[in-house]
């Protein structure tokens, strides 16, 4: 996902240093006979060196460049030079006299360890820190297959399982459904871009409203549920008004930089003796009702 | 469409003739991010991505439904047809776009939808069924669709839901009633359709109460509903057919389901060999048999759930001879004895009755 060009110097680093331990090895030292090679020996270590380069293209592939990441990087690295020597040794006997080839098996690797487990352990933080920014995205377990595509809210599927979850609760969760009624409207007037931006900006507005501990997924389209829990009815529908009031005031701007405002319908609808399936049709239909109820009021 | 010779016999897998530039290039659209090339996505296509720019060219079904799979694979989000499908109507394809959206109620937009179904609805032609009281817009694979079928099934539904929305001024109140079982996304049916839906009902279909048909819209220019639909009657002429040529075998069939030809007379009557046929239909995936028990499936379910007709009345209607032949058939053909499917079917009827 970060791509190569990212990591492009870390990359080289490891080469130039291979390739010296190489040049070191054959300029120093003579090539073993056949039969004093095993074969076993240069399987196991070439294995295992190989697969720690697997590891760190994996870790580089999937991370930003920054501190944790050269800390994780280096320690690899340290690792797979230790590693590197011992099949430079299984192959080529180098003079009595040379220790430096020693001081890298033997001291490439504890290092190398040290490193990882620090790197580790940044990164250990740095994931608590993401988890607390992330916390009313995503409760207590991460799926990535539930991640939306489009904002950076979970799915459906994602709230039916904490849906199972909730209803298990002491206290009684409240679900909020919520819907952009002009949504398709506004589709046809903004355009797909645009729409789909202003599908982001609500939902990012959204969770600026919402609670900490709140939940918030986008449920399919432009329909939103946020499962609220410690919440009496009342603290519910008030919270429900600000969304409300929230999303009539967010002026959002197209591309070519016209304001283009928007508006949320909400329903409330409390956990009962049914099943999370039960629930949700019900949050469902209170939702249609609200939406029908409003419509024929504006006509009216 | 090329080989001009044998058009009255309708459109097939392999005739190039949708423009590149409506529908597929609207699906590789909606997918389309930085990074990503479209050469993927036109594997097996027989695409350049130059192409999507030439007014001139043409895909056949059998193309467009392979964009559709290529694409699905590279995008496997559940959501995709429901917004492809809301972006595919009225569209911007010239005549038949300024002809739907210019409609002056839903049984003029339905109506273009059908005449014209080539122009504007390739692989899924829309089947209007009026009954009084009720009217049902069957959706029916014209090409072989194959593993497709239901995504094209909820993006004909989402853009049908959607169009009509838009033309009318709001939500109108289809009731949704599907051959295969609930999807595990039953959200973006839920929000893209509506809330009446009904999972293994035997047919794709979108009912409405039949007084919605001519209440009036505001949009429709007269002007521009006679000039457009000059201009589309032309296309469809140099076209050379109505519809697919296993759609237009299916509506003859349905035509007369009391007393169906044969595969030698339905054969003869388009000018074609028995075997020829034969052949043809193999490469749609289906044969003469299928479409004729499809066609009497479903005129039996309209019996049943529009007219109320009992299973004997049913029976009688397609000349079986005994009933326990017809119990047989019916199950054939549902998988459900008659009472049970009329149960079924019943249940979808009585979303729509109080008004």
């Amino acid at each position: 996902m970060w791509g190569f060009a990212l990591h492009r110097w870390k990359w080289f680093g490891l080469l130039t240093i291979a390739s010296a331990i190489l040049a070191l090895n054959t300029l120093t030292g003579t090539l073993k006979p056949m039969a004093e090679v095993v074969w076993l020996d240069i399987a196991g270590e070439g294995g295992a060196a190989l697969l720690v380069l697997i590891w760190l293209a994996l870790m580089l592939n999937s991370r930003p460049a920054g501190r944790v990441t050269n800390l994780l990087a280096l320690g690899l690295s340290g690792i797979f030079v230790a590693y590197w020597q011992d099949v430079m040794d299984e192959v080529i006997q180098l003079p009595a006299t040379i220790v430096w080839d020693h001081w890298l098996e033997s001291g490439a690797m504890p290092v190398g360890m040290l490193l990882l487990t620090l790197g580790l352990y940044h990164w250990h933080k740095e994931q608590q820190a993401i988890c607390d920014q992330l916390r009313k995205r995503e409760k207590l377990f991460r799926e990535h297959r539930d991640f939306d595509r489009l904002t950076p809210l979970t799915r459906a599927g994602y709230l039916r399982e904490h849906l199972a979850l909730a209803s298990r609760c002491a206290a009684p969760p409240v679900l909020l459904m919520m819907e952009l009624p002009d949504f398709d409207a506004h589709r046809r007037h903004l355009g797909e871009r645009d729409s789909q931006r202003l599908l982001q900006e609500v939902a990012e507005l959204l969770l600026l409203n919402l609670r900490r501990n709140d939940l918030l997924c986008r449920y399919a389209g432009h329909r939103f549920a946020a499962l609220l829990t410690d919440i009496d009815a009342r603290q519910a529908l008030d919270l429900a008004r600000e969304l409300e009031q929230a999303v009539a005031a967010f002026a959002f701007k197209s591309a070519q930089g016209g304001t283009h405002y928007s508006r949320l319908v909400t329903a409330i609808t409390e956990a009962g003796a049914d099943t999370p399936e039960a629930w949700l049709e019900r949050a469902n239909r209170d939702l249609d009702e609200v939406r029908r109820r409003r419509a024929t009021n504006v006509a009216a | 469409m090329r080989g001009g010779s044998h058009h009255h016999i309708g459109y097939q897998r392999d005739d190039r003739f949708i423009p590149c530039h409506h529908h597929p290039a609207l699906l590789l659209e909606m997918v389309r991010e930085p990074g990503l090339d479209d050469h993927k996505a036109l594997r097996h296509t027989g695409l350049f991505p130059e192409d999507l720019l030439n007014t001139n060219a043409r895909l056949s079904p059998r193309h467009y439904l392979q964009l559709v799979h290529n694409i699905r694979r590279l995008h496997p989000d559940p959501e995709l047809g429901f917004r492809y499908g809301q972006t595919l109507l009225p569209g911007h394809y010239g005549a038949i776009s300024t002809l739907l959206g210019n409609a002056a109620h839903l049984d003029q937009a339905l109506i273009t939808l059908e005449d014209y179904q080539p122009l504007i609805t390739p692989l899924l032609a829309p089947r209007i069924i009026r009954t009084g009281e009720y009217c049902c817009v069957q959706w029916l694979d014209s090409c072989g669709a194959g593993n497709e079928y239901r995504f094209l099934v909820e993006s004909m539904m989402s853009a049908l839901a959607s169009v009509t929305r838009w033309l009318s001024g709001g939500p109108l109140p289809w009731t949704f009633q599907f051959s295969y079982p609930q999807p595990d996304y039953p959200e973006h049916y839920q929000v893209y359709l509506g809330a009446q839906l009904y999972f293994e009902a035997q047919m794709d279909a979108m009912l409405i109460p039949a007084h919605y048909l001519n209440q009036p819209w505001p949009r429709g220019s007269h002007t521009a509903r006679a000039v457009s639909e000059q201009q589309c009657h032309q296309q469809q002429l140099a076209l050379g057919c109505d519809t697919s040529l296993v759609h237009q075998l299916y509506l003859a069939l349905i035509e007369r389901i009391r007393e169906p030809p044969s595969l030698d007379t339905a054969a003869r009557e388009l000018g074609l060999s028995p075997a020829t046929l034969k052949r043809k239909l193999k490469h749609h995936g289906t044969h003469f048999q299928d479409l004729l028990d499809r066609a009497r499936k479903h005129t039996a379910l309209h019996l049943l759930q529009f007219y109320g007709y009992s299973g004997e009345q049913v029976a009688r209607y397609l000349r079986f001879n005994d009933n326990t032949n017809f119990r047989r058939s019916f199950k054939r053909w549902t998988g459900l004895t008659p009472r049970a499917c009329q149960q079924l079917v019943d249940r979808a009827m009585t979303t729509l009755k109080p008004l």
